[in-house]
């Protein structure tokens, strides 16, 4: 077998059945190999970029390895916003690109980039082969690197003639990645036991762990009240009466009055990211700190740990559930204390009763939230949808909500659908995106025609930039510069052209009726929605200021009704 | 701990072994920068499959915090703080 061959024999061996890729010049003896192959499944994408994120979407999805395939040069640099993006937000990708022929590396070629060194910041590890008998040991090593401890991508950078070269060794036995010890959790559990208002602040982590039933069983019987990053979202499940939902810089007021108030923050799976923590110094000011990560570099990274416990988070927070099952914790009026704060100060949605009244975009997400149904995937861009889809879509479980968190990549969310839709193809994926956003990535509006995708689009379109204007707004002087997209293009007629078809609402008494019609349509369908433009959103806390100094919304004087989420 | 505290910058030596794969030096260099830390002198000698770097090192972030994200890097085997290495302090 040739180099290229081995790749896929390494695919197989992995039950690697979905790839997302673009060909090219360096990379073409692959996709010659591929021709012969009916075991994979390759989804040509019409950017690199878009292959990356959709592997993202892929592997979010369903928590197996995502795979992106490109060309070298342009191919491979393209590649890296959406490699970037599931490097900060931890994401298992393995990424393989062609490279020039190893004669030509160093000559400036026609293609030639050095992708490795250009990549070294947003990969676990990465590679450069120049001997075509280490492939097959390297690609085992990749994958199993790729999902191990905290996961992440790893980057195969072969050349031409690597993938044309015959082989001749055979690939080890698969990695079985080595499980740390469950640490001693005895410290932390008396330290638990002795606070008097402790909280559970939890992330990504979780489910980059495979950990949501470990924790949620730990929720349940601690009965710690709870609040989540925007990667954690979901975590507790839909119906934990102690989750006070996100906290930080559009957290609710209840999420960060308790981070305040707390006096043991119990951190799982978290990495205390600025726009969680606000200002670090500020941030739960009286409490001590247990950190429980798999990775520990995140220990004492920004905020010291009184206790840290590393390893993995189900057999930790198992132990700890265990513990608690013979003597429970005696919080009793902290939890109604928090209670309170959540009927008080969780996110407070305006639902507008006049019918011809235009749309806003918490209660259309409120509205999407309870029609969608409890097992619907919602992949988000960024910017204040991906805010609204945070504070009030009401998620099950944290692999439905897709949602760039650390990178905050623009177009990430219709590829991101585009991979999640191909974990499942009867399941409900709707892209939620802005329309600053969807132009970002629109081109793959292709691939969803291409693949007979039925994905459900929704476009809030407010014609501009609507958190850039929302802080020029707020912290500008009200100086708008360069957010101004009201010479858009028609969403409908753009949609239509790829043969997806659209609707467009701009009332409330529209928006049940919109969402019905596009969830029951068979197809992948387009519901543009315009929404005011000058909607913000709300609480918001300026970057860098402490939590406690969030600002809520100016009262209005209208026939809004509020309803907390 | 947090970057907002630099107060002072202080001198570390740290003593890494890495192993000789693409680009190992590159990779041990590129965190100590992007984690806020200044090389100041370096030695590198090969032994083998591995790499020897004795790396002296200036910065006002904890070097803890660093040691361990150089750790964290695959081409890395150990990184050793040399004792007594608060070599000299000044006021950032």
């Amino acid at each position: 077998m040739n180099g290229s061959e081995h790749i896929l024999a390494a695919f197989h061996r992995h039950n690697i059945s979905t790839v997302f890729g673009y060909p090219g010049g360096c990379i073409m003896p692959l996709y010659d190999a591929l021709v012969d192959d009916v075991g994979v499944e390759h989804v040509l994408c019409r950017h690199e970029q878009a292959c990356a994120l959709a592997a993202e979407g892929y592997a979010r999805a369903s928590g197996k390895l995502g795979v992106c395939i490109a060309t070298s040069g342009p191919g491979a640099t393209n590649l890296i916003t959406g490699v970037a993006n599931a490097y900060m937000d931890s994401i298992p990708l393995l990424v393989i690109t062609g490279q020039v022929p190893s004669a030509l590396i160093g000559t400036d070629a026609f293609q030639e980039t050095d992708i490795l060194g250009m990549t070294l910041g947003i990969v676990k590890h990465s590679y450069l082969i120049d001997d075509a008998d280490s492939l097959p040991e390297i690609l085992e090593d990749a994958i199993a690197m790729a999902q191990s401890g905290r996961p992440g991508p790893v980057w195969i950078d072969i050349p031409k003639d690597m993938l044309l070269a015959d082989v001749h060794t055979e690939a080890p036995a698969p990695i079985e990645p080595a499980q740390p010890e469950c640490p001693d959790i005895s410290p932390a559990l008396a330290m638990l036991r002795e606070a008097k208002r402790p909280l559970l602040y939890s992330g990504g982590g979780v489910s980059l762990a495979k950990a949501e039933d470990s924790f949620r069983a730990f929720a349940d019987s601690s009965g710690l009240p709870g609040v989540v990053t925007l990667k954690g979202i979901g975590n507790a499940g839909r119906h934990n009466l102690n989750d006070l939902g996100m906290l930080g810089m559009h957290g609710s007021r209840a999420a960060n009055r308790a981070v305040d108030e707390c006096d043991l923050l119990l951190v799982v799976g978290a990495r205390m990211d600025d726009r969680a923590t606000g200002k670090l110094d500020g941030f739960a000011p009286n409490a001590r700190t247990i950190h429980i990560d798999a990775d520990a570099a995140e220990f004492n990274k920004l905020r010291p740990a009184d206790i840290a416990l590393r390893g993995d988070l189900n057999a930790i927070l198992t132990a700890f559930t265990d513990a608690l099952a013979n003597q429970g914790l005696v919080i009793g009026d902290w939890q109604k204390q928090c209670r309170t704060w959540h009927t008080t100060g969780g996110f407070r949605a305006a639902d507008n009763e006049e019918p011809l009244a235009p749309i806003t975009g918490p209660a259309f997400v409120r509205q999407l939230s309870g029609i969608a149904g409890d097992d619907a995937i919602i992949a988000c861009d960024v910017g204040q949808h991906q805010m609204w889809i945070a504070q009030y879509y009401q998620f099950n479980h944290p692999r439905q909500h897709l949602t760039s968190g650390g990178l905050g990549t623009m177009g990430f969310g219709l590829p991101a659908a585009i991979g999640a839709q191909f974990t499942d193809r009867n399941r409900t994926v709707i892209n939620v995106t802005g329309d600053g956003s969807f132009m970002m990535n629109a081109q793959e509006l292709a691939t969803i025609r291409r693949y007979k995708l039925p994905l459900k689009l929704i476009v809030l379109d407010n014609q501009c930039l609507g958190m850039v204007r929302q802080q020029q707004e707020l912290f500008y002087n009200n100086r708008e510069s360069h957010i101004n997209l009201d010479d858009n293009p028609d969403f409908v007629a753009m949609a239509r052209a790829f043969d997806i078809p659209a609707l467009h609402i701009e009332r409330t008494d529209q928006i049940r009726r919109g969402i019905e019609t596009i969830l029951a349509y068979k197809g992948p369908m387009l519901l543009h929605v315009a929404i005011s433009r000058e909607e913000n959103v709300w609480p918001i806390v300026k970057a860098g200021a402490s939590n406690k100094d969030m600002i809520d919304e100016p009262r209005k004087t209208s026939s809004r009704k509020e309803q907390v989420a | 701990m947090t970057p907002s505290s630099e107060i002072a910058s202080q001198s570390y030596t740290l003593n890494c072994r890495m192993s000789q794969e693409a680009a190992a030096l590159e990779r041990l260099c590129r965190v100590v920068r992007v984690r806020g830390f200044r090389i100041s002198k370096m030695a590198m000698e090969s032994a083998g499959d591995s790499l020897d770097v004795l790396l002296t090192l200036e910065g006002s972030r904890p070097v803890a915090m660093l040691q361990s994200q150089l750790e964290k890097l695959h081409t890395v085997t150990g990184v050793e703080l040399m004792s007594g290495a608060v070599a000299r302090s000044r006021t950032a």
